[in-house]
């Protein structure tokens, strides 16, 4: 049952809807202080959300497919040990004892193996391991009836996807239009892009590209393509003067 | 005296002190943003360091690193929204001191806070220096491969460790870091590791590359595909000198948080959240109001403040001395050291002393810039938060791309930095940790490197561990594996009890 609040105090709370997951159409509401307190427990708090199943199951395949082309893809093939190896390591450890010449162990540390092995030898377990907590917590969602769902998550990293285009898009055109003018209409067409569509945004978004393209190009010299179509077809004198400073 | 005078000299320079004051003010600015951070700023620099004198770009990134977490308390203390995740616990109270209308004598106490802890553990190393100079000199003979090896192996345990929930995870993506450092042609033997014959990864990926992607233009598409926040108006009111005078008052909870932050900065993995933590509690059990933390505590502010602050100069210490980084803003300074063709470890104390010097007078010298800058700017540097999140994420976007794309003018470089930033994207979304990549790459290379340096002088297995370094660093990691261990399954009894 709600409890009556004096309208007063009403306005310094913030109420969600919130429902009950085991009994449909109850719905009911909370309420927060309007300081969304930062709990510093919840930086180490480390819960497990929406994808992460996918996500470990991801991870896991990559390990195993690092693992899968160790035998052909670190030089394991060309690997130079000791005959009766067990027997080596063995020794290595002082367990038993080796008549005659022994390999030395820097010789088999040397080797372009060692060091994917060193790093398979910490990935593997670990994947697999953190895989076995994954699919543990998705269980143990599944059975109080918490969303599991990876569809929102995906949602966003389609989204990110329109980005990641325009990035590629901006790399491709540097070449053509110059880091000048790619810079420009990339500021631009984002901030607008983003939603900030009224005239102080837009100008805000051009002049904070040019800031950029003055900061790295013209001020630290930071080096651009050489060989500009745009810049090309300028009389030499302002192709020096934009190839040096733009 | 004669290194710290020609240390000094060398800071004299034009282009030197301009890295420092661009630093300072970018980074304190920086910081006030939240959503940026130290990390990302140093992401997006680190390309800049390239066409730099080695100097300049170690002081200029120094100043970044020195300043951010000054400017992230402005938000922490005004709006609830910690500029940089290590002022979380500045929240605590610092907000709660604006609520009762106390906003400029939090702030006041935060700035003096943060001067002291940064200045403490700057004075240390530099006393340190001075006090142990020559014997400092003889560390060179005292350390090999194998001892580098070996503290770097021990960097690597204490980061997976210190995720205490997430261990598994961190280990995971340590690996993952140390595997992109494997990739690529082995140089002395011309084979070929996990290559597949792309010819562009025959040089391997390039550390920048990866480190832009992972954390630059991963945040940047976290942050266009996110929403705006909508902090509330803060307003400052009145003098921002009156903190020293207050910290003078509590001497004790002061100079046992700029000791933490000392200590924990030194040690490889720890850094600022267990140095806070650590001076937090021991502030609260010597305080006479032990009640009035979290609600508004003066004390509490000065201890997590001044204890952050205190990190980042020790944090510099393992890296200069070892060449062994603890995290990963250091990480990244690794790089600017591998480019420069600078070996940091304990060769170092011999060959580059002034070099030494160099960096902690910087340091102190941007204490001080920072404060002043403070002291006189605070109100206009308090209105970078209302910047909206998703139009920052459009301009790291851009910046990220004059980093990549300036390294060797290569489309190939900027569609692996968007590989590794949409990787960056959904570990971010998972709140999977980003550092265990970075530190995984840095010191994977470290390992790799030291053991096939080393390899000659190692007749059997028990070579790696018969020196007195190397020996005494192994029974440190066996230590801190036993313990884990035993804590967890500890734990796993008494939960099963319960």
């Amino acid at each position: 049952m709600a409890v009556q609040q004096d309208p007063s105090k009403v306005q310094d709370l913030y109420f969600f809807d919130e429902a009950s997951p085991f009994v449909t159409g109850m719905h009911f509401q909370s309420e927060c202080p309007p300081d969304k307190k930062v709990k510093v427990e919840d930086l180490f708090k480390f819960s497990r959300s929406r994808g992460d199943l996918q996500a470990s199951i991801v991870a896991a395949m990559i390990a195993l497919f690092f693992l899968a082309f160790f035998w052909t893809q670190t030089g394991w093939d060309k690997r130079k040990l000791p005959d009766e190896f067990g027997i080596y390591l063995a020794h290595q450890f002082g367990l038993v004892d080796i008549e005659g010449r022994i390999t030395r162990f820097g010789r088999i540390l040397k080797q372009s193996w060692i060091a994917p092995l060193l790093c398979l030898v910490i990935l593997v377990p670990a994947a697999l391991w953190n895989l076995r907590a994954s699919w543990k917590e998705t269980a143990w969602r599944k059975r109080f009836l918490l969303p599991t769902s990876a569809y929102f998550e995906l949602t966003k990293y389609v989204a990110a996807l329109e980005f990641v285009a325009y990035f590629i898009g901006y790399t491709v055109i540097v070449p053509i239009l110059g880091y000048l003018l790619s810079t420009l209409i990339l500021g631009t067409f984002l901030t607008w892009r983003l939603g900030y569509r009224g005239p102080r945004w837009v100008l805000t978004g051009f002049v904070s590209a040019f800031a950029v393209v003055l900061a790295f190009r013209t001020f630290l010299q930071i080096k651009t393509p050489l060989d500009i179509w745009l810049y090309n077809q300028l009389p030499d004198a302002q192709r020096a003067l934009m190839l040096t400073y733009f | 005296m004669e290194a710290f005078l020609t240390g000094f000299d060398s800071l004299m320079q034009p282009g030197v002190l301009l890295a420092i004051v661009i630093g300072s003010v970018g980074g304190l600015i920086i910081g006030a943003v939240p959503g940026i951070g130290p990390a990302i700023a140093i992401a997006i620099l680190l390309p800049a360091t390239v066409f730099l004198d080695d100097l300049v770009s170690l002081v200029l990134l120094l100043g970044v690193y020195g300043s951010s977490m000054y400017g992230g308390a402005i938000p922490a203390i005004l709006i609830n929204t910690p500029g940089t995740p290590v002022n979380a616990l500045t929240t605590y109270d610092g907000y709660a001191m604006t609520r009762r209308g106390e906003a400029s004598r939090a702030l006041s106490l935060a700035y003096s806070a943060s001067f002291f802890g940064g200045c403490f553990s700057i004075i240390m190393a530099l006393v340190a220096l001075f006090v142990f100079g020559p014997y400092l000199r003889d560390l060179g003979a005292l350390f090999g491969q194998r001892d580098i090896l070996m503290a770097a192996v021990l960097g690597g345990v204490l980061l997976i460790v210190a995720h205490r929930q997430t261990m598994g995870l961190a280990a995971l993506l340590f690996g993952f870091g140390f595997l992109i450092a494997m990739i690529g042609r082995q140089s002395t033997r011309q084979i070929d590791r996990y290559t597949f014959d792309i010819e562009y990864l025959y040089s391997g990926f390039n550390l920048i590359v990866v480190i832009v992607g992972i954390f630059a233009l991963s945040q940047a598409l976290n942050l266009m595909v996110g929403k705006d926040d909508d902090p509330p108006e803060a307003r400052i009111t009145g003098g921002l000198l009156s903190g020293f005078r207050e910290i003078a008052g509590r001497k004790i909870i002061t100079l046992c948080s700029a000791i933490y932050g000392t200590i924990m900065g030194i040690i490889p993995g720890v850094g600022e959240f267990v140095a806070q933590f650590f001076s937090y509690s021991t502030a609260r059990s010597l305080s006479k109001e032990p009640a009035r933390f979290g609600h508004g505590s003066p004390e509490g502010l000065i201890a997590s403040e001044t204890s952050n602050n205190a990190v980042p100069a020790a944090a510099m210490i393992p890296l200069l001395a070892l060449g062994v980084p603890g995290e990963a803003l250091t990480a990244m300074m690794m790089v600017v050291f591998f480019d420069a063709g600078i070996k940091p470890g304990p060769d170092i104390f011999e060959n580059n002393p002034d070099f030494l010097f160099s960096l902690f007078i910087a340091l102190l010298i941007i204490n001080g810039l920072v404060l002043a800058t403070l002291l006189v700017s605070t109100k206009w540097i308090a209105k970078m938060v209302y910047i909206p999140n998703r139009f920052l994420g459009a301009f790291i976007m851009i910046l990220s791309f004059v980093g990549v794309y300036s390294i060797r003018n290569s489309l190939t470089d900027c569609i692996f930095a968007v590989v590794f930033g949409f990787i960056g994207f959904v570990l971010r979304r998972l709140e999977w940790p980003l550092v265990p990549i970075v530190l995984g790459l840095v010191l994977g290379s470290i390992i790799v490197e030291r053991l096939t340096a080393g390899a000659g002088q190692i007749k059997s297995a028990v070579d790696l561990i018969n020196r007195p370094v190397s020996g005494t660093l192994f029974v440190m990691i066996l230590m801190v594996i036993g313990f884990i261990i035993w804590t967890s399954l500890k734990n796993r009894r008494m939960n099963y009890q319960n």
